[in-house]
Formats: structure tokens, C-alpha cells, sequence
């Protein structure tokens, strides 16, 4: 898991974003992908084509191990999709990578 | 030209230090580019967040805050910058650059006359058993984490593999109250000598050398334990890390972590100078292919490189970069200037000692090669495909003789991620067993889109 440093005295906005049909506050300057890893962490992020687990890798976009579902749209690259108020984020637990 | 394109004169792709500055030294010249950048605030990976930093500069340390200046003047000048924007298609005629471009789940289309890519760089993909795992992750992935949302591990991790960024996010840890449990460099220590040996590069590098061994100094009394020269890594778990074994002084070593955090280098974001068709060649003392560029960073007709997308030369060298490109792309225009003109010679200067004491650092972290020879042979390079390293010698052994007969005989670079995290390590592989040289194995062909995008995006046009 990650969590937020304690010592971090900035001030910052949260939303209320939904995972997996549950609601959290999360701060605004974190993607899809950081606030599923400091609310679930890694483990059962997601399931590959082939079966095995996986989880995001390179958060900068170009590993494509984050995909994941947001507002009912399927392999969303989660590491580059900021939270917003009211999003909906599910993992996928199974599937193809196929858009 | 599409008939409906939007139409630019400059644009600019990626706003970190390249982007931002090329934009800034534009913008001062009267000019206002239009600035693409995948992320939602300006700065690239480097200076990630730093518009609304989360971490206070104690942890973060001076490089990081460093950025602040030209962020602020990036934020105000007159730019046109589109944030959250992918570009994911782009082709280049004698008339500039034709752009596809996703920006709020919409495409557009724009004629570029001139072009200035400034994509960065990413973490180089290096195969290891274990490591598709959950709880492996980039130790620049982990490093993002902390500045988007001042983000630590929960429990303290292993850093493994080789380069400064290793020392700097087990530093940046420390600082915060969660040193890591185990470094593990792949760097021998021997070599620390041997390089320090090199007084003309050790003398242009010294504030590398320095800062780096600040930091081992101060991780070391903190009482992290840090084993160099480990010559294997493998991570083992069910659904994710349990334990990690790894190589040093000729015996195995198991320790158990949930989190393994590894970096291995970075190299150029390939894929739109790829997909431009422009050329490439083995850098080997980065270990990389680098676009082909000449002295004003010209990469091709109407396309400059500036910042680590064009070789790794790190921030402050980007920042110059941008600002050589942004002149570049003046005289182009015919926009000259005699104080810019006596600018150059100096910019260029400075960049030449850059990269020089740059090429320290490459010796330093020097990855082993044949490292990939040395995995078993279940270990995965193809991640999204699930292609082993067993099954590409295979395919070689059959005749499989470069990176697109791979890709066609096992899928290997096909999945989405496109190559960029199996595609060197195909190159290196192929170039070991054939005996060629990297250049003469070549790459994947790299075609658009170069991010993903779906049927519904592709149809809705602004």
C-alpha cells in the first residue's frame, strides 16, 4: 500500500470518487491509477489477458499495466486520468485488454 | 493536408523543461506555439506537480524545487497549452507536420508547420523473473506517486537496479521517515574508483559525483544496508511480491518485501520520432537508440528534438535544449535576432559539457548487455503479450532474424504498450545471438496510433 506522508502540510482539495462501487475522498491531484494504489494498493488491481495479476508499472503512461475501468468505459490508461468529483472507477478483475 | 486541420506555426509536444522552455523563449520572440502535454499541469515527470508541490522541498531536495522558475514563467507567458492531450498520430510532408490529436475525448487534426518534439523519457524496460508481478514497480513510478500526492510505501521497500534516480528516491524516503530495507545496485563498487579515475570527466561531473555520494553517505549512517554488484534479480508471489532472491559475490539471497522498486535507466520516449520514420542510432554508451539530430537539433524537415527524447542529457540540459530548438525554429522563420545569434555558441558550450560529465554517469550505471542472456528462460520480456525469453530464441532459432519477424512469429511487441517495453530488450537479444551490432537489428516499425485510442474517439471530431 501507499500512503499519504504525514508531514505533507499542504492544504489540498479532495473529491469523492467511487471504487468499485465505494465512496472515498481522495485529493484532486491524483490520477485514476495513485488513488486506487493508496486506497486498495496493488494486489487485485487487475487481471491480464493471459490471467496473471497485474498492476501499473511506469505511471507515466506508457506501460499500459494500469488500465481500468472509469465511467463504465473499459481500459482507461488510469495513470493519466486525474480523479473527478462523482467518478466511477472499477478494476477489472478479468477480460481481454481489447478496446 | 487534412482539409478541416487546425493550423499552427510552431508546435510543441510535451511540456516538461524542453517543452516549457522552448515555449517561454518562443513566446518572448512574440510567437505563440501551441503546447500538447499528456499530463493535467506542466512539467514533465521531472518537475511533476511542482505548480502545487505536495511534498515540502526538505524531501524533495533542490533538484526538484529547482524547476519552480520556469514553471512560472511557462504558466505566464503567452502559450497556447492544451493539458490532458495525447498526440497519437503524426506525419510529416514538405509542408510541416500533420497531427492527430485527443484532447477531452475528442479528435482533432493540425497542420504543424514547424515542429518541436520534447516527449521526454521513460524508464527503461528491463526483463527480469517476476518482474509482471504486482508490488514491482518503476522506482520513477514510486517517485511520481510522492510528488502527485506525497505518496510513500507503506512499509519500507527494496530498491533495486542501477542509476542515480536509485539513490535519489531511497534518500527522498529516508527524508521522509521510510528508508528502504535493502538497495541493491548492479553497479560493482570497483567501478566507483575506476571512473572517479577519469579527472577530466570526474572534474566536468563532480557535482554528480558529490551529490551522489551525499546521499549513499547519509543512507548508509542511516543504517540502510546497500549491496553493489548484484548480478541477478528475481521477485516471487502469487498475486503479488512476497519475497525477492538476488545475486551477490557468487551466492543466492532470498528477503522478504511486498514492494520492489526497480529502475534500470531511462531511454528516449520512441514513438512518435518512430513513427516520423526519422532516424535513429545506437547510442551505445546511453545503451539506447537515439534519434538522429544534428547541431540545431534538427531531426528532419521542419522537426527539431529537444530534452531526453532526443538522448539523455537530464533537466537543466533539456531546458538548454529547449531554448536551442526555440532559436532553431526562429532562424527558420526568419525571425533573427543578432543577440541570439551570440547566444548559441555559449548554449552549445554548455551543452557540450553537459553531456560530458553526463557520459560519467553512463559509465558509472553501465547495464550489462548480456544481461537478458543470463534470465531464465520462462522470464517474460514481451509483458503485454506474455512472450518469454525462451520463446524468442526459439522463434530465432527457426529464423527469426529481426524485431518484426519476432513480432509476427510470437506477438512479442504487438500488445498495447507497443514495444516500448520489450523493444530494446528484442533488439539486444537479437544482436547478441546473431552477432550483429543493434543498429544492423534495428527496431520494431512503429506505427499510429501511438497511444491508445478507441473506435468512439477516432469518430468524434471537434
Amino acid at each position: 500500500m501507499f500512503k499519504r506522508l504525514d508531514a505533507s502540510s499542504t492544504s489540498v482539495r479532495h473529491v469523492q470518487i467511487w471504487l468499485d462501487g465505494e465512496p472515498h475522498s481522495v485529493p484532486d491531484t491524483l490520477t485514476v491509477a495513485a488513488a486506487v494504489l493508496q486506497l486498495r494498493g496493488w494486489q487485485g488491481y487487475r487481471r491480464h489477458v493471459d490471467g496473471s495479476p497485474r498492476a501499473p508499472l511506469c505511471m507515466m503512461g506508457a506501460c499500459q499495466e494500469c488500465l481500468i475501468t472509469i465511467d463504465g468505459r473499459a481500459n482507461r490508461q488510469g495513470c493519466l486520468e486525474p480523479v473527478v468529483e462523482g467518478m466511477r472507477i472499477e478494476r477489472q478483475g478479468g477480460g481481454s485488454h481489447e478496446a | 493536408m487534412k482539409p478541416d486541420a487546425l493550423a499552427a506555426e510552431i508546435v510543441i509536444i510535451g511540456a516538461g523543461p524542453a517543452g516549457m522552455a522552448a515555449a517561454v523563449r518562443l513566446a518572448s520572440a512574440g510567437r505563440r506555439p501551441v503546447v500538447f502535454d499528456m499530463n493535467a499541469t506542466p512539467g514533465g515527470q521531472i518537475y511533476r506537480q511542482l505548480s502545487a508541490p505536495q511534498v515540502s522541498d526538505t524531501v524533495m531536495g533542490k533538484d526538484y524545487m529547482r524547476g519552480r522558475e520556469l514553471i512560472e514563467a511557462f504558466t505566464h507567458a503567452d502559450i497556447d497549452y492544451r493539458p490532458g492531450s495525447r498526440v497519437w498520430w503524426a506525419d510529416n510532408n514538405t509542408s510541416g507536420t500533420t497531427l492527430g490529436v485527443l484532447e477531452k475525448g475528442q479528435t482533432q487534426h493540425w497542420q504543424a508547420r514547424q515542429l518541436i518534439l520534447a516527449g521526454g523519457a521513460m524508464e527503461r524496460g528491463w526483463p527480469f523473473r517476476g518482474w509482471q508481478l504486482p508490488g514491482v514497480m518503476n522506482a520513477g513510478a514510486a517517485q511520481i506517486l510522492l510528488k502527485q500526492g506525497a505518496l510513500i510505501p507503506s512499509s519500507p521497500p527494496v530498491l533495486a537496479g542501477s542509476g542515480p534516480l536509485l539513490y535519489l528516491l531511497a534518500w527522498q524516503y529516508l527524508r521522509a521517515g521510510t528508508p528502504p530495507s535493502l538497495i541493491l545496485d548492479v553497479a560493482p563498487a570497483k567501478r566507483y574508483g575506476e571512473v572517479i579515475r577519469q579527472s577530466r570527466r570526474a572534474w566536468f561531473g563532480r557535482s554528480y559525483l558529490l551529490k551522489g555520494a551525499r546521499m549513499i553517505a547519509a543512507l548508509r549512517r542511516a543504517g540502510v544496508p546497500i549491496h553493489q554488484g548484484i548480478t541477478a534479480l528475481e521477485a516471487y508471489g502469487d498475486e503479488a511480491v512476497e519475497s525477492i532472491r538476488y545475486h551477490h559475490r557468487g551466492q543466492w539471497k532470498t528477503h522478504s518485501t511486498e514492494l520492489l522498486l526497480t529502475h534500470f535507466g531511462v531511454t528516449p520516449e520512441p514513438q512518435l520520432a518512430r513513427s516520423l520514420g526519422l532516424e535513429h542510432v545506437w547510442h551505445a554508451s546511453q545503451q539506447s537508440f537515439v534519434p538522429q539530430r544534428d547541431d540545431s537539433l534538427a531531426a528532419g524537415t521542419n522537426v527539431w528534438i529537444a530534452g531526453d527524447g532526443g538522448g539523455i542529457g537530464g533537466a537543466i540540459n533539456a531546458e538548454r535544449e529547449g531554448q536551442l530548438a526555440a532559436l532553431a525554429v526562429l532562424g527558420k522563420i526568419g525571425e533573427v535576432d543578432p543577440a541570439w545569434q551570440q547566444e548559441m555558441p555559449a548554449l552549445l558550450k554548455a551543452r557540450r559539457r553537459d553531456l560530458e560529465a553526463r557520459s560519467l554517469l553512463e559509465s558509472l550505471f553501465r547495464l550489462p548487455e548480456d544481461w537478458l542472456d543470463g534470465q531464465p528462460e520462462d522470464t517474460l520480456v514481451c509483458r503485454c503479450e506474455s512472450v518469454s525469453r525462451g520463446e524468442l530464441d526459439l522463434a530465432i532459432a527457426q529464423g527469426g532474424a529481426g524485431p518484426n519477424q519476432l513480432k509476427a512469429f510470437t506477438r512479442c511487441g504487438m500488445g498495447p504498450c507497443q514495444g516500448r517495453q520489450c523493444g530494446e530488450s528484442v533488439t539486444r537479444l537479437l544482436a547478441q545471438r546473431l552477432d550483429w551490432t543493434p543498429e544492423a537489428v534495428g527496431y520494431y516499425h512503429i506505427r499510429p496510433p501511438v497511444h491508445s485510442i478507441t473506435l468512439g474517439e477516432l469518430a468524434t471530431k471537434e
